[in-house]
């Protein structure tokens, strides 16, 4: 047994080696926790792998929009307490000035405001922002180096700009490089700060746009420094910056660390009376950024993000499904008591949302515009039970509505159950069997529909999916309407109804700004598949309608036409629906100042954290 | 033995090049520029990265350029899905993090398997072989996933929710290793141990079948007459000559150590080869796919060659001819 006896002896040793290793490795963790001295180091999550990239041309994401709003700026922002939201000046001196037309908007740009350093300038400064930074930093979105990824942004709408794009696009293709000195008509350079642009039309939600992160402002230098690279090695205005390469560490974290050249930029003095109970309007007038370090953790599953914020190593986190049930009542929706105790604070914010089931108008059996397939599509939408959708799989947190304009926006049914005055949401079962026989289809004595046939219906892949798509049969089933489902992969999905493939299909619009213009362009004919009018609706009144809503400033006349417009949709039924999600925050008392929000992310400069907070970990 | 690699190489040659073409026809049945445009995408754009990426060749172009960029090792495009980084980052930036983890859990496991196996084939039909071979059972029922979520809430987070002195690990994260090796302990041992845990029970049982069938062979019966202890004719003699079949198990595992354990990863947070091809997945992101997929195809082809010629170096009845 000597053998065996030296074999136990060396495995005991080791585990005792293994043991020692780990205390240590603990008390380093400790000590280095220790070591961060009076750093003011926020710690967020991303339910996510992280960006892809922090170049703004590139980026499409939230996810990339959270990050890259850190490190670069726009010429304007939203307000931060302000609801409804509400533009102001940025990179800008002040708003822009706009014409009589509306079509040349005047900007000029605030003085004194830097580029980080970075190797890519000369002697390692950053220089001065001017305005031919604007001009350039938005034909790099013609760039077909960029794939045009965000060239929908101002397509367009610039005069010169699409020809100017075809142009270097031309010239790309013979072998030549892009000119971004090349002029563009339409985009006028007038000083060091001074610019202006000329629209093609007098589109109000321009302004909207050059809140966008990808409207950010970059330096053409670290461009072309640093090549491909730049998307990996921002160098921005913005109140953040990455200190080191390393610091963004691809899938795992990033870190960002206090801009020392941001300028000086001050926490906001207007706010909603509802502020004050929150206390965000205390600390108006302080100096921003008022943290030094803004640590990101990326996660793929909600499990460990969980764990990380019950284990208060994160300073908030959204709820996931699986936790919605331990920190709320079901019922109220609101905060255990025993959840509250501990200190911590939740929001409920509502996304700008748009969930719905649609229909492809050009297929021969849902599609078209005479009466009987308007009853058709209408029937269904009554036969749906978005509620129990809802109840189901949303723990009843989401809005469900009429129309195509979600929550918080001008245009929204604000009546009881988000009611608009045409309404075709179900369920009611005995108003669809209606619509069946007005849609020409016979109805049995059972209360059923006899002679329609099984409708496709495409929808993703997955558990969830399925068990939707089951929730929807039953209640189809109730007056006889059958579902051929189709589970496809996204791509699959896409080229479906890409293609008008997809007779019926399960989709979901998040709008890109504030404005429900974002959410109707969705019904404007020549944005058909595989644009983004995935119903291909076309109605030349809706349309008119709709190239008179952009250029119509805001106001209760253009309210009225959104109005018209939500309604005109809802007689024709091109889709079921709809809903929009609301997302839980959670946060712990030693983060001030946050406000959540789900329209635009470069509020982390407003947000403090008390490091000496008892319940705070060291 | 050169002569005997080389061969072999060539034979493997017709089924690489099959394996690419059915991989390449099989990533082009839908058209991936499409998929990874996303919905809003034009038909311009569309048509432009299809260009771009060279998709409209015709295939047999397609097929020719892409096995010369694997001969010349050549992964310098760039990522669809994250711009500015070549395939050839991603692949190398993904494989230490996989290794970190990949790595010691296959060497302990088996190591620490082989143990309990030859212990449990000594006490053979004893209470001790019962019980090793119950609980071997019982970890194998059990899902990756509960020795996942019962790890991270017991090993990492219940020490930082008590406050405890020791905090060894991290519910997740990754941090590099080589100049710090602490941040080995920190982030990579959990998942080691987790993954340890459940390839036992497999391992276990199999080499312990291994170690069984071995004992009733002519050399062992003629050890024990000779009068040799019992541990010696296990641990010297009868593991020696079970280790084909456990190279064999090792080898097979050798192509998933770079993959990763896809699940590890994405519990861990690791940005490991297995998490990196999931996300290249979802993303359509095509090059990626495409230089995953013939990377690790070579890769096992190659460890099947070693293998054959493992089973040489360990087993002098083996020739390589």
């Amino acid at each position: 047994m000597r053998l065996g006896e030296s074999w136990l002896l060396r495995v005991v040793a080791a585990a005792g080696l293994f043991l020692f290793a780990c205390g240590l490795t603990g008390c380093e963790r400790q000590a280095g926790a220790g070591t961060q001295g009076p750093l003011k180091v926020l710690r967020l999550p991303m339910a996510t792998e992280g960006p892809k990239t922090l170049d703004p041309i590139l980026g499409s994401t939230t996810y990339e929009n959270r990050c890259i709003a850190l490190l670069y700026e726009t010429l304007v922002q939203y307000k931060y307490l302000k609801r409804p939201l509400e533009l102001e000046p940025l990179l800008l001196a002040e708003m822009p000035s706009i014409s009589e037309d509306g079509k040349t908007w005047r900007f000029r740009l605030r003085e004194g405001v830097y580029f980080q350093d970075s190797p890519c300038f000369p002697g390692g400064t950053g220089r001065e922002v001017k305005a031919r930074d604007v001009i350039y930093s938005w034909k790099r979105l013609a760039d077909p180096v960029n794939k045009e990824k965000n060239w929908w942004l101002l397509d367009g709408q610039i005069v010169g700009f699409n020809e100017y794009k075809d142009e270097q696009s031309a010239r790309v293709k013979a072998g030549e490089k892009f000119d971004y000195d090349a002029p563009v008509s339409g985009m006028r350079v007038l000083g060091d700060y001074e610019f202006e642009i000329e629209l093609t039309e007098a589109v109000q939600q321009f302004a909207w746009k050059l809140a966008m992160f990808q409207l950010s402002v970059v330096p053409r230098e670290a461009v072309e420094a640093f090549g491909t690279k730049f998307s990996g090695r921002p160098v921005g205005t913005g109140p953040f910056m990455l200190a080191d390469e390393s610091d963004w560490l691809r899938g795992v974290r990033i870190r960002f660390t206090r801009n020392p050249k941001y300028r000086e930029a001050y926490y906001p003095d207007e706010w909603m009376p509802e502020d004050e109970e929150y206390g965000f309007h205390l600390p108006a007038g302080k100096r921003i950024p008022m943290v030094d370090r803004v640590d990101v953790t990326f996660f793929v599953e909600a499990q460990p993000q969980w764990l990380e914020f019950k284990a208060r190593r994160l300073d908030m986190t959204t709820v996931p499904d699986f936790a919605f049930e331990q920190m709320f009542s079901r019922r109220t929706k609101e905060l255990k008591r025993s959840v509250a105790r501990e200190g911590i604070v939740h929001f409920k914010v509502p996304l700008l949302d748009f969930i719905f089931r649609g229909f492809n108008m050009e297929d021969p059996l849902v599609g078209g515009y005479m009466p009987g397939k308007k009853a058709l599509r209408q029937a269904i939408s009554l036969a749906m039970d978005w509620e129990e959708l809802n109840e189901a799989y949303y723990w009843g947190t989401a809005v469900v509505y009429d129309g195509p304009i979600p929550p918080g926006l001008d245009g929204f049914p604000e009546g009881p159950g988000n009611r608009a005055p045409v309404s075709y949401r179900g369920p009611d079962y005995a108003k669809a069997r209606e619509k069946l026989v007005e849609a020409g289809y016979r109805v049995g004595a059972d209360g059923l529909v006899k002679d329609l046939p099984p409708i496709d219906f495409y929808t993703g892949r997955g558990a969830v999916n399925e068990k939707i798509t089951a929730l929807m049969e039953r209640n189809f089933a109730e007056v006889g309407i059958r579902l051929n489902p189709r589970y496809v992969d996204f791509s699959e999905l896409i080229e479906a109804v890409n293609n008008k493939k997809a007779q019926f299909f399960s989709f979901a619009w998040g709008s890109d700004y504030p404005d429900a213009e974002n959410n109707l362009a969705l019904f404007y004919s020549p944005n058909v598949s595989p644009g983004s009018n995935h119903f291909n609706y076309s109605r030349t009144e809706y349309d008119a309608m709709y190239e008179a809503i952009r250029t119509m400033p805001a106001g209760s006349e253009r309210t009225a036409m959104y109005e018209t417009m939500r309604d005109m949709i809802i007689e024709d039924a091109p889709y079921a629906g709809a809903m929009a999600r609301t997302r839980y925050y959670l946060n712990y008392p030693w983060l001030r100042n946050f406000k959540p929000t789900e329209n635009f992310f470069n509020y982390v400069k407003y947000l403090d954290v008390d490091m000496e907070h008892p319940d705070r970990p060291r | 033995m050169w002569a005997y690699v080389i061969r072999k190489l060539v034979y493997n040659i017709p089924v690489y090049l099959g394996i690419i073409l059915l991989t390449m026809a099989a990533l082009r049945v839908r058209d991936p520029v499409a998929g990874y445009l996303g919905k809003n995408a034009t038909q311009s754009q569309i048509d432009r990265l299809t260009e771009d990426m060279g998709l409209d060749d015709p295939f047999i172009v397609q097929y020719g350029r892409f096995l010369w960029q694997i001969v010349r090792f050549d992964f310098s495009e760039e990522s669809w899905a994250q711009p500015g980084r070549s395939v050839r980052s991603i692949l190398i930036d993904s494989i230490p993090p996989s290794m970190s983890i990949t790595l010691p859990q296959v060497a302990a496991s088996a190591m620490i398997a082989m143990v309990i196996a030859l212990i449990s084939a000594y006490f053979r039909g004893r209470l001790v072989d019962r019980v090793l071979v119950f609980l071997a059972v019982l970890g194998m029922s059990i899902s990756y996933l509960v020795y996942i979520v019962f790890g991270q809430f017991f090993g990492a987070f219940l020490p930082q929710h008590l406050d405890l002195k020791v905090q060894p690990f991290a519910i997740q994260g990754y941090l590099p290793w080589l100049t710090e090796p602490r941040n080995w302990l920190t982030y990579c041992l959990l998942p080691v141990m987790i993954g340890v845990i459940v390839a036992l029970g497999f391992d276990t049982r199999f080499y312990r079948a291994v170690m069984v069938e071995e004992s009733s062979r002519d050399y062992i019966v003629t050890a024990t007459a000779k009068g040799a202890s019992k541990p010696k004719i296990m641990f010297v003699h009868m593991l020696k000559n079970a280790m084909i079949p456990i190279i064999t198990r090792i080898m097979a595992t050798l192509p998933f150590l770079i993959t990763g354990s896809i699940l590890l990863e994405v519990y861990f947070n690791i940005p490991g080869m297995g998490r990196q091809l999931i996300t290249a997945l979802v993303a359509n992101d095509f090059p990626v796919i495409q230089a995953f997929v013939s990377v690790l195809a070579l890769l096992f082809i190659l460890s099947i060659i070693l293998t054959d010629v493992l089973y040489a170096l360990v087993d002098p009845r083996v020739r390589l001819s």
